[in-house]
């Protein structure tokens, strides 16, 4: 039992940290359109591959759109492999977003304490995710060499959000710089005003350039809740077949051990125990089951998970340890506790039915 | 208590054909004696007894308790009588193997809903009397045979029944225990005036018992 909870917590907590983090992607450009490259793969509103977009002549275009209330260029850079291949699981990114803009784009961010935003786009100063800050034990005020360049440290994030926590913000120009993307970016967000629809400032936007493709909010969820749904049924089918086993084995050894303990039970009915005791006994002993198996699978499925989110990120598993809430919520842990001790009861109630209808006369008979 | 038989049969179904275990039995146990009930391996004597001892049911004929109808008595009843008027004891103690000895004598009384209070000094009391005070927390499997039935017995007087019904109660003991065994049965039935039903090989026993029933073939072949 404690294996199985192991195994669905694990599988379970790991895909629903996917897809927060993916859900979380939409959340940096709220109530905005975003403008991509026509040849671009997007996840939310977040392309991991495709063509860049000329940033001035691209951004001049937008504003002249009618509707167009603010226009954002962003350079978004997942981390690459060994190969110069992108990562299927990115485990950090960069975004360089001009320095008046990132209120607009990633919205009311705390930063911890003695940290400040960059001062203006000509700095090297940038804003680093929690979790590589304390990867690499970088604070406010430090040094930090990236593809050649030496950065500042000006400030922390102070956040939860995964994908932040994983990010270097930076001034636009500065990571156009580093990574080599002379007046070139990947996205351009695009509040539109208040009154205008973004479903009709998206058509604008295509019929005006046509080398892009603008998504709305709603475009961007549809593009990836398929995928979220289909992963969100795997993974119950794969706790269903899982709970189903052991409800079934729970079930076969519970009965083995009644049947084994017959003449106990016999002898319970001879002198006289009502049989809602010899119910509750055998109830009872799957029940302990449960919460013994429900705990130890609660705590070994919430440490495989930091161990598997360690395993596809390579970030050391200690630096998950603080956030294993996060990444196994509670709510989760006790639902899964529930379910355990409930699965593990419901495989008891045959078990105890068995028990119940034992009586000593023919268990001595089939006996001698 | 009064346990009378009138034509009581047991009938067992094994394959295709059908085995009586029991025929046509008509006995009456009425005063507080020590009985026996003999007979060779497989003539019905426990099944006569497990039928008395309301843990079977006959395939025709009645049994009463005290002019009770026992056919009439509900499962719940028949627990409660097994629970709080009758002692069973096994050739094979049935022991629970988890609980200590003290524990296996109160369990018939938690059954009962007795206070732990009274559970446990009526249970010291029932160890005392049978010499297990210094093997009250031992558990079955570190005590020896006679210890344990000495356990059994003290479980069947956990509620101070008015019948001990004790199937084969000296088989698995060496004749020094097994007469231990009789003495403390004999003690039970003059002492707490308590009826006793004995089923046996043991002529032991048989020389102690107020009244002798003998079985051959399911029927009650003649009293002594």
């Amino acid at each position: 039992m404690a294996i199985a909870a192991t195994f669905v917590i694990a599988v379970g907590a790991t895909t629903m940290r996917y897809a927060t983090v993916i859900r979380e992607m939409n959340v940096l450009f709220n109530g905005q359109v975003t403008v991509v490259s026509k040849d671009a793969i997007v996840v939310q509103a977040i392309p991991i591959s495709g063509g860049m977009l000329p940033e001035d002549s691209t951004v001049k275009e937008l504003v002249n759109i009618s509707g167009v209330a603010t226009v954002t260029p962003v350079l978004f850079v997942t981390s690459v492999g060994s190969q110069g291949m992108v990562q299927a699981v990115p485990v950090n990114f960069t975004m360089g977003i001009p320095v008046d803009d990132w209120g607009l784009v990633l919205g009311p961010i705390p930063l911890r304490p003695s940290g400040h935003f960059p001062a203006n786009d000509s700095s090297n100063e940038i804003v680093a995710g929690a979790s590589i800050a304390d990867q690499y034990n970088w604070t406010v005020g430090i040094d930090i060499r990236v593809n050649g360049y030496t950065l500042h440290v000006s400030g922390v994030f102070d956040t939860k959000m995964a994908l932040l926590n994983r990010c270097l913000v930076m001034p636009l120009t500065l990571a156009q710089t580093i990574y080599n993307y002379p007046q070139s970016v990947n996205i351009i967000a695009v509040k539109p005003l208040q009154n205008i629809a973004q479903q009709n400032l998206t058509t604008a936007i295509k019929q005006r350039i046509g080398y892009v493709s603008a998504l709305t909010e709603t475009e961007r969820n549809d593009i990836v809740q398929p995928v979220l749904d289909q992963v969100q049924t795997w993974t119950l089918g794969i706790e269903a077949v899982v709970f189903v086993m052991s409800l079934i084995l729970v079930m076969t050894v519970t009965v083995m051990s009644v049947s084994e303990r017959r003449r106990d039970f016999a002898t319970l009915d001879a002198i006289g125990a009502p049989m809602s005791y010899i119910f509750r006994v055998v109830v009872i002993e799957t029940l302990l089951i449960g919460v013994l198996g429900g705990i130890i699978g609660v705590a070994f499925g919430s440490l495989t998970a930091l161990m598997l989110a360690s395993f596809y990120t390579s970030i050391p598993v200690t630096l998950f340890f603080p956030s294993v809430l996060e990444i196994v919520p509670p709510v989760y842990m006790l639902e899964m506790f529930t379910a355990i001790v409930g699965i593990c009861c419901l495989g008891g109630i045959i078990p105890a039915v068995n028990a119940m209808r034992m009586h000593i006369a023919e268990v001595l008979r089939a006996e001698y | 208590m009064n346990i009378r038989t009138v034509n009581l049969t047991r009938t067992f179904r094994v394959g295709s054909s059908e085995i009586a275990a029991v025929k046509a039995v008509n006995l009456e146990l009425k005063e507080p004696k020590l009985f026996a009930v003999i007979g060779p391996s497989g003539s019905g004597k426990s099944t006569l007894l497990n039928l008395m001892g309301l843990n079977d049911y006959p395939t025709s004929g009645n049994i009463f308790v005290d002019d009770a109808d026992a056919s009439q008595l509900s499962g719940r009843e028949r627990r409660r009588i097994r629970n709080t008027r009758m002692g069973f004891i096994f050739q094979t103690f049935n022991l629970f193997p988890t609980l200590t000895a003290l524990e296996n004598v109160e369990l018939p009384m938690s059954l009962a809903n007795k206070s732990q209070e009274v559970q446990e000094e009526k249970a010291l009391k029932l160890l005392e009397r049978l010499g297990l005070s210094n093997r009250r927390d031992h558990r079955p499997k570190q005590l020896s045979m006679g210890e344990m039935q000495r356990v059994a017995i003290a479980r069947a007087l956990a509620n101070n029944p008015e019948v001990i019904v004790a199937d084969e109660p000296t088989g698995e003991l060496d004749s020094r225990t097994a007469r231990e065994i009789i003495i403390l049965l004999q003690d039970v039935n003059e002492i707490e005036k308590t009826m006793v039903v004995v089923a046996t090989h043991d002529e032991k026993i048989i020389d102690v018992t107020d009244k002798v029933y003998t079985m051959q073939d399911g029927r009650l072949k003649a009293e002594d």
